[in-house]
């Protein structure tokens, strides 16, 4: 009975439109065409990014200009792993996150101590010194060339094959997404929210808000550094744009479309995203002046975003106990 | 390494660092007084740079280009404050950003749409080009020219700031908004009007370096985060620090990449970074 309570506690509508989508994901698989997986590649691996970003943004409340650097250390790990250590994708994914957590912890004791505003501009300054570093170091990251031939057949897996590939691309995501959605049922995912609501009351009810931020930081870093080491597989290039700020700025802007305060908004947002930048960019070359038009629109109308439009909407009809999009 | 080669980089970084501070000078005014991180401040100033190229091409009048691209530049500024800033203010610092963000986005694109997407360069005007040999790199009038209209700024602001009635009223916006507007002050013409001079001064800077970088997409990603760290390293909201700052940085960087060549770029960015794990509010910062 209490395992039943339990159960029933953990089910909700975020989980039900989860698995609903990694059903319909490994369906397009089955069509086997080209094109949708390509775009459903690209979701996946951006959808990881955006709710990485998300716990830091969404739910610390912690604006950071610096996610390309997360993104580019997964990105360069898995490149420089598989190409100079042991030949293999999988592994080298893995090995991605030891090397994330590290870097999560270094730019935490640099940036976290300070306030939002300085965490926005440090975290910017960050990104951009290891953006000059991957162009300087010439010998070990092929400077503005990049690196090229990342392995998608290693010693112990081959994901030669496009299916393959997104196969494996979608046991990440859906490990990933189901992970952070067991976070955000848990008492951690609650205490990190409060970070976003109410940073000044955490420390009176005995919470240190510099560990929670930092814990906010390293899953925010590793999520993200996970989809830069699966992005470097799935192009077999890494090349420094992925470390420059306005590649960063991304899963925020995504977040804000689908909208930041839920669970599920990045993943809209990356899906919003990633479907209009590969069909719409091909015809509308200046297709960024609407974007920021966009985003204005929403920051000055619908701050909840897409999902926030869809709750007054449900609101308005009285559709709210139908639709259970809140946390 | 001989003294004349490190004088003349010393005299560089002179140079650089008062581009430097003009490229800071109109940021640090916006968030000191406007408490708004001004995101699209870079875009101001390439928007200055581009209008400088436009008018330079047509009129060949140095001077009256420059006014012109700068008053443009202000008054485009003046427009975002009005119709966007102006509603965020009562938002969290986050949206604040986040609506300069969607203006850099807007204003690169736009940019890109006018201009092209190549790069737009002119020449410096024939007086200013011609300069005086040292060891071997020429240092011309026009260098002479941004250093001394940097400190001309900088004069400029701290009299502008105490000794005018409305610097006076500015200051006091600066320091307390509600007390001030209690008081009479109307802090809605005070925030418009220091958004129209901080990015005319962006404006400014911008048509300024025209002559010197070739100007095109992308620049203003580089920049903003440039002045950023300037305004950083100085301390959030103060002015006479940044001026510092920025020309210590300008020189410090330039006698550095004598030293070190290969650090380049990446001096000023490990240069902040420490700077802040020591003192977490700039050197010149208040709190």
């Amino acid at each position: 009975m209490y395992m039943l309570r339990r159960l029933r506690a953990l089910i909700d509508g975020n989980i039900i439109a989860l698995l609903l989508l990694i059903g319909l994901l490994g369906l397009i698989s089955f069509t086997g065409h080209r094109f949708y997986m390509y775009i459903a590649t690209l979701i996946m691996i951006f959808g990881i990014f955006a709710m990485g970003y998300n716990i830091l943004f969404g739910y610390a409340g912690l604006l950071s200009f610096g996610h390309g650097l997360f993104f580019g250390v997964g990105a360069y790990s898995v490149a420089l792993f598989t190409l100079n250590v042991y030949r293999d994708p999988l592994v080298g994914v893995l090995f991605s996150i030891p090397i994330a957590l590290l870097t999560s912890i270094i730019v935490g004791i640099l940036t976290l101590k300070h306030g939002r505003v300085y965490f926005a501009i440090l975290t910017l300054a960050l990104s951009m010194i290891f953006w000059s570093a991957l162009i300087k170091l010439r010998w070990l990251t092929g400077g503005s060339d990049g690196l090229v031939g990342i392995p998608k057949r290693g010693v112990l897996v081959d994901l030669s094959a496009p299916t393959v590939f997104y196969y494996f691309t979608l046991v990440f995501f859906a490990a990933i997404m189901l992970g952070l959605y067991m976070l955000n049922k848990s008492r951690y995912g609650l205490l990190l929210r409060a970070l976003g609501t109410n940073e000044d009351r955490l420390p009176f009810l005995g919470y240190s808000t510099f560990t929670l931020r930092m814990i906010a930081l390293t899953i925010s870093g590793v999520v993200s550094a996970l989809a830069g080491a699966l992005y470097a597989v799935f192009y077999s290039v890494v090349t420094p744009d992925v470390a420059y700020w306005t590649f960063g700025a991304e899963p925020l802007v995504m977040s804000l479309i689908g909208g930041s305060s839920y669970f599920l908004g990045p993943l809209v947002g990356a899906i919003i995203f990633v479907s209009l930048t590969t069909t719409v960019a091909r015809f509308a070359e200046y297709w960024m002046l609407l974007l920021g038009a966009a985003l204005i629109a929403m920051i000055l109308f619908f701050r909840g975003g897409l999902l926030g439009f869809l709750e007054s909407l449900a609101g308005r009809f009285k559709l709210g106990v139908y639709l259970r999009w809140r946390f | 390494m001989d003294l004349t080669s490190f004088l003349v980089q010393a005299l560089i970084g002179l140079y650089k660092g008062s581009l430097y501070w003009i490229l800071a000078l109109g940021l640090v005014l916006i968030f000191g007084v406007v408490r708004v991180i001004n995101f699209a401040h870079a875009a101001f100033y390439v928007t200055g740079s581009y209008l400088m190229y436009t008018f330079y091409t047509y009129t060949s009048n140095f001077i009256v280009s420059l006014i012109i691209a700068m008053i443009i530049t202000g008054a485009l500024g003046a427009i975002v404050e009005i119709t966007i800033i102006r509603r965020v203010y009562k938002l969290e610092t986050i949206y604040q950003l986040l609506a300069t963000f969607g203006v850099a986005l807007i204003a690169n694109e736009a940019q890109k749409l006018i201009w092209g997407k190549g790069v737009v360069y002119i020449s410096i005007p024939e007086t200013l080009s011609r300069g005086v040999n040292l060891g071997g790199i020429t240092i011309n009038y026009y260098m002479a020219l941004i250093v001394v209209t940097g400190l001309l700024l900088f004069i400029a602001t701290i009299v502008f700031m105490n000794y005018t009635i409305t610097g006076l009223r500015t200051r006091a916006v600066w320091r307390d908004p509600v007390m001030s507007e209690a008081l009479g002050i109307n802090t809605r013409l005070i925030y418009t009007l220091v958004f129209f001079t901080g990015t005319a001064l962006a404006g400014l800077g911008g048509a300024l370096t025209v002559p010197l970088i070739s100007v095109g997409p992308g620049l203003a990603d580089y920049l903003i985060v440039t002045a950023f760290i300037i305004v950083v390293i100085a301390g959030l909201g103060s002015i006479t620090g940044a001026y510092i700052v920025a020309i210590l940085v300008g020189v410090f960087s330039s006698i550095l990449v004598l030293i070190v060549p290969e650090l380049d770029i990446v001096i000023l960015y490990i240069i902040a970074a420490l700077i802040l794990l020591f003192r977490p509010h700039g050197l010149f910062g208040e709190r």
